[in-house]
């Protein structure tokens, strides 16, 4: 089954265009040396729509995490360039990225999400609190209501069962309105109950409040709350899917070869 | 299980170099410490035992009859080939260009060849009368000729003069620095006032060895009272007399070894804890593929073992080389401690293998133990986040206080009864106490800091305080390692400034004189005064009058008359030493018997001179201590004794170190040499400086030595860090990636060291400071009057010193935490 591709023609603009949220170009990224260097991303273009909800997807080692990272500035990429927004950060020092990622990107992964030794309500406010930025009080009060956490602020992440732990780290994830928050796999270690849970959650956040939501998964039935899926095979984009449904994301992927 | 074992070690070597650390400094402090003792034994016993190397024999009188007549007896035996009777006296000696006489002991020299141990620097030994060789410490040369004040049975001086010709090295001989040693011939040490021979050193025939001589020369003396024995039975003797002191120096550094060996166990347990918390996944992995919890436990205490071995063996190794270098440094120099070459006896080296191996094997039981109780299913679960909980030791608690409240009772009355022999004890038990409690108590304390650089340093603070009570039975002996060395330390430190006060107290009472100058003949030149106030280095001046009064008893005695004021200022101390006012005598005790006065009774005096008519007096009496003279105030005694003149001048010098008061003294007596030659200068200033000094070096050795203590904790203060952040990764990569800077991050570790290390100090000194006063109070109490002192700002240093170098510690696993990138969060 052929899969319409979303292809970017030549030279990509300078200058982000409105209503991109994201964005890289000839991204590459080549792990270890010689003989035994992996090409984990062959030189990928894509853009995420600013208030968008975008699912990537692929085979086991096609290249999404690494994806996820380089466009989160968690890792540098071999060569390309990556903006979020006007603000271009490949070249970016290690200081102005940290600042960035603290002030403008938040993120969920699928485990370790919160620092053990702090209380629920501390590690939703961490980013900010290391940006030196106090949270809007009703803005919190509203992230914390909507996700449910209210009556489990002053608990640490041992005392909370897994689907809250996630459903913190997306409070802190939204809390400071980054442009974009990446979620790497963030219901890999949930039942489907908790599953489904919270990723209403970063819809209904995508709906509600226009946040930008780039997610990383290999559940075709939660690709289905995303707005569009990329699909990346051996570190290339592959296509992609506009209003997925979990049948057609299967069948995308088997095209694949997934 | 072997391959399994050699691939761990391999594995985590890096890891185990904190351990390994300890082990070295701790066993390496025990070996040096064994080895500079077995040198310091072996450096006396070749300077005492010198003069017995040559005889076969040697005789000393029991009873205290004369030996001399035994010289023939023991020459004509068959086995004897010579017998040197050994004279001892001493004299007074004057070395020209040097001002004044110095006390000189004086010794015969063997006529035979082999009995003649000396060593010479140059020249020789001398052959007659009129001739002399002189140590180092006399201060002569080659020719000087000395002006030597013997004196004979009655007491009578006799004046004469001696040629030098030549200097004896007494190098390694620990009395050679106290005072100028002199050989003479026998016949002229038995001019210069020696009477009997002391010992007779008999050399053996050729052919004779020791053994028949010693019993030939005993069969001989038979009837006689007595001991013969051979020269190496006398040396070791004469070594053992002189070494008393050494063996509790010794003592006192092994108590610190253990001290240090303590400290190391508390690092290597928590070092292994640590360890094989990370392992467990990697245990019961083990245990899933088949390993008995016999085979994972005898794996983790064979690593132990082959570790504390070898360190040990590069401990020892590098004690015995310390041993040699401070050999080397200090053997030159004027030491305390007689050393020479380097003695390693066996059982040094094999001590500390064996002390390191087994507190190795020991530290790692515990954490052993803990580690076969890994289920194999551990393997398959997540990794925990759950801060751990240490169960609440309720041994641990009742054993603690078991210990402390009685050993706070001993203490308390030992410091009651002023017996340090009851508080010792009391200090020890509950020490072990604190210890055993400090596991309990420091957790909440680092908390309590915690909360409050949380609100100082922002978020890496708080973030630090969590992580530094997450594991509160690993930062407890993380904190109690570095708490001992600091206790200990703090302890010395207050202590021996309590016993400074104490004894500078004491001592200005007991001799509240810097400098006293005297005539022998009785009368100082008036003038003397002024010139003395003007000498540089002299504060203040009391001239003193001597004249004499007659007691109640009707007979005359010497008496001294004073200004008290002019008196009190030049005093240190006028508790002892009370002096009177108009109208009031102040009078030592012995007199006060004679007279049959007591304090507050009124006594009359009468003129000095029967033959004046002056008109008796009445005067309230101050007894004082019995050491003292008579004191009058100075126009009373002018009144009862008109030819009263100056007798003594007191004079008090500015503060200073005790050489330039050594100077000053100098300077004083070339002045007063000058103006009067029959006077005497007696510089008690020096004593007191002296003394001031001995505490000084005391303390610096202890706390130089309690260091190795301190230092060794704090290498356990980098290893947990280290071993934090290795625990720590995926959490500090978590971090990295919501925004923490690599500084931030490094400032957490900063925090965590500072709020480990911060609160081990300030406890310590808290803790220290009362095991400090406690101690001085019940050494001291035994004394009188005890004067507490507190050195603050030594105690300020000590909290510093311990906080900035736990800083220190945490920099290298700092620098590795900012390494970790911040994907690690996710590539766990
Ligand atoms: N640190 C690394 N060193 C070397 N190779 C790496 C590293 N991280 C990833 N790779 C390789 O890069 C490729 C892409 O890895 P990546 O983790 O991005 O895959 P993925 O699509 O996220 O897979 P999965 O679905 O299993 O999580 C893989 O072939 C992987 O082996
Ligand atoms: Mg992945």
């Amino acid at each position: 089954m052929s899969v319409p591709v979303m292809t970017v023609p030549g030279e990509p603009p300078a200058a982000a265009p409105a209503g991109v949220a994201v964005r890289a170009a000839g991204l590459r990224k080549t792990y270890g040396k010689g003989e035994t260097a992996v090409q984990a991303l062959a030189g990928v273009d894509v853009a995420f729509a600013r208030g968008g909800f975008t699912a990537i997807m692929g085979p086991s080692g096609s290249g999404k995490s690494t994806l996820m990272h380089c466009l989160a500035g968690l890792d540098t990429a071999t060569a390309g360039q990556v903006w979020l927004g006007d603000t271009e950060l490949t070249g970016l020092r290690d200081d102005a990225l940290t600042a960035l990622r603290r002030q403008r990107i938040g993120f969920v992964f699928q485990a370790f999400n919160l620092l053990p030794v702090l209380p629920a309500r501390e590690n939703i406010v961490l980013p900010m609190q290391l940006a030196g930025s106090r949270p809007d009080s009703g803005w919190f009060d509203d992230v914390v209501a909507r996700l449910g956490l209210r009556e489990r602020l002053g608990h640490r992440p041992h005392e909370l069962s897994g689907g809250q732990q996630q459903r913190v780290a997306i409070a802190r994830a939204l809390l400071p309105r980054p442009d974009v928050v990446f979620a790497d796999e963030p219901t890999g270690n949930l039942d489907s109950r908790s599953g489904a849970e919270v990723l209403g959650l970063l819809r209904s956040s995508v709906r509600e409040t226009g946040q930008t939501v780039v997610m990383v998964t290999h559940d075709p039935s939660a690709a289905a709350y995303a707005d569009r899926v990329v699909l990346l095979a051996d570190g290339r984009l592959a296509g992609e899917l506009t209003d997925p449904t979990a049948e057609t994301v299967l069948d995308a992927l088997r095209g694949l070869g997934a | 299980m072997r391959s399994v074992l050699l691939a761990q070690l391999r594995a985590h070597a890096a890891r185990l170099v904190a351990s390994t650390l300890a082990i070295v400094i701790a066993v390496g402090f025990v070996v040096a410490t064994l080895v500079l003792n077995a040198t310091a034994r072996s450096t006396v016993l070749a300077a005492v035992g010198a003069q017995y190397v040559g005889a076969a024999a040697v005789v000393t009188s029991t009873e205290g009859t004369s030996l001399v007549d035994d010289v023939d007896t023991l020459t004509g035996l068959d086995s004897v080939a010579a017998v040197a009777p050994s004279y001892e006296t001493s004299v007074q000696a004057g070395v020209p260009g040097r001002g004044g006489a110095q006390y000189l002991f004086v010794e015969s020299v063997a006529d035979d060849a082999a009995l003649r141990w000396q060593r010479m620097t140059e020249g020789t030994l001398p052959d007659g009368p009129g001739e002399v060789a002189v140590s180092e410490r006399a201060r002569a040369e080659v020719g000087d000729v000395l002006t030597v004040t013997s004196f004979d049975e009655t007491g009578a001086e006799i004046a004469s003069e001696a040629t030098v010709t030549g200097i004896v090295d007494l190098s390694g001989d620990p009395q050679a620095g106290l005072y100028g040693r002199a050989f003479v011939t026998p016949d002229q040490a038995r001019q210069w006032g020696a009477v009997d021979p002391v010992e007779l050193r008999v050399a053996a025939a050729p052919g004779a060895g020791d053994e028949q001589v010693r019993s030939d020369a005993a069969t001989a003396l038979g009837a006689r009272q007595v001991e013969v024995l051979t020269g190496a039975e006398r040396a070791d003797e004469a070594a053992a007399n002189m070494l008393g002191n050494a063996m509790a120096l010794t003592a006192v550094l092994l108590v610190f070894g253990t001290v240090a060996v303590v400290v190391a166990g508390l690092v290597i347990a928590n070092t292994f804890a640590v360890l094989l918390a990370q392992r467990t996944r990697e245990l019961a992995l083990l245990r899933c593929v088949g390993a008995t919890a016999r085979q994972v436990r005898r794996g983790v205490l064979g690593e132990a073992l082959v570790t504390g071995l070898v360190s040990s063996a590069i401990g020892a190794a590098a004690g015995i080389g310390l041993a040699a270098l401070v050999s080397a440094l200090v053997g030159g120099a004027e030491a305390p401690i007689p050393l020479a070459g380097l003695s390693v006896p066996w059982y040094a080296p094999l001590a500390g293998v064996l002390v390191g191996t087994l507190v190795t094997f020991l530290a790692a039981l515990a954490p052993a133990r803990a580690a076969t109780r890994v289920a194999p299913l551990a393997a398959l679960r997540p990794v925990d986040q759950a801060p751990l909980r240490s169960r609440p030791g309720v041994l641990r608690l009742v054993l603690g206080l078991l210990l402390l409240l009685p050993g706070i009772g001993l203490m308390a009355v030992g410091v009651t009864a002023g017996d340090v022999l009851i508080a010792l004890p009391g200090g020890v038990l509950s020490f072990l106490g604190v210890v055993l409690l400090a596991q309990r108590g420091v957790p909440p304390v680092v908390a309590a800091a915690g909360r409050l650089a949380g609100r100082l340093g922002g978020v890496p603070a708080r973030l630090a305080s969590g992580n530094a009570t997450r594991n509160p039975r690993r930062t407890a002996a993380t904190a109690t390692a570095l708490l001992i060395g600091v206790t200990l330390t703090s302890a010395f430190v207050v202590g021996a400034a309590s016993t400074r006060a104490t004894a500078q107290a004491g001592l200005a009472a007991e001799f509240p004189t810097d400098v006293v100058v005297e005539g022998f003949a009785g009368e100082l030149p008036a003038s003397l005064v002024g010139t003395l106030t003007g000498t540089e280095g002299v504060e203040r001046s009391a001239s003193v009058l001597a004249g004499s009064v007659t007691g109640p008893d009707g007979e005359p005695t010497g008496a001294f008359g004073v200004d008290r004021a002019e008196a009190a200022a030049a005093l240190r101390s006028t508790e002892d030493l009370v002096l009177p006012g108009a109208g009031e005598a102040s009078v030592p005790e012995w007199l006060a018997e004679v007279w049959d006065v007591g304090d507050g009774d009124r006594v009359a005096l009468g003129g000095g001179d029967p033959g004046a008519q002056v008109p008796v007096r009445e005067f309230t009496v101050r007894v004082i201590d019995a050491d003292n003279p008579l004191l009058l105030d100075a126009d009373e005694l002018r009144a009862l004794s008109p030819d009263a003149a100056l007798g003594q001048v007191w004079l008090r010098l500015a503060d200073s170190d005790p050489e330039r008061q050594l100077e000053v003294v100098d300077r004083i007596t070339d002045v007063v040499a000058e103006a009067s030659p029959e006077t005497q200068v007696t510089g008690l200033v020096t004593m007191r400086a002296e003394i001031d000094e001995i505490l000084d070096a005391l303390l610096l050795v202890v706390t130089g030595l309690l260091g190795v203590a301190v230092v060794i904790a704090l290498i356990g203060v980098g290893n947990t860090l280290a071993l934090s952040v290795v625990e720590r990764r995926q959490e500090n990569g978590l971090l990295r990636a919501l925004g923490l800077t690599r500084g931030q991050l490094r400032g957490l570790l900063a925090w965590e060291a500072v709020l480990v290390a911060g609160v081990a100090a300030v406890l310590g000194v808290l803790i220290g400071g009362a095991y400090g006063l406690i101690g001085a109070a019940s050494v001291l109490g035994e004394l009188g009057t005890i004067v507490l002192d507190v050195p603050w700002v030594q105690i300020a240093v000590i909290v510093a010193v311990a906080t900035v170098a736990g800083l220190l510690a945490s920099v290298l696993p700092a620098r590795r935490a900012a390494r970790t990138a911040p994907v690690a969060a996710i590539a766990a």
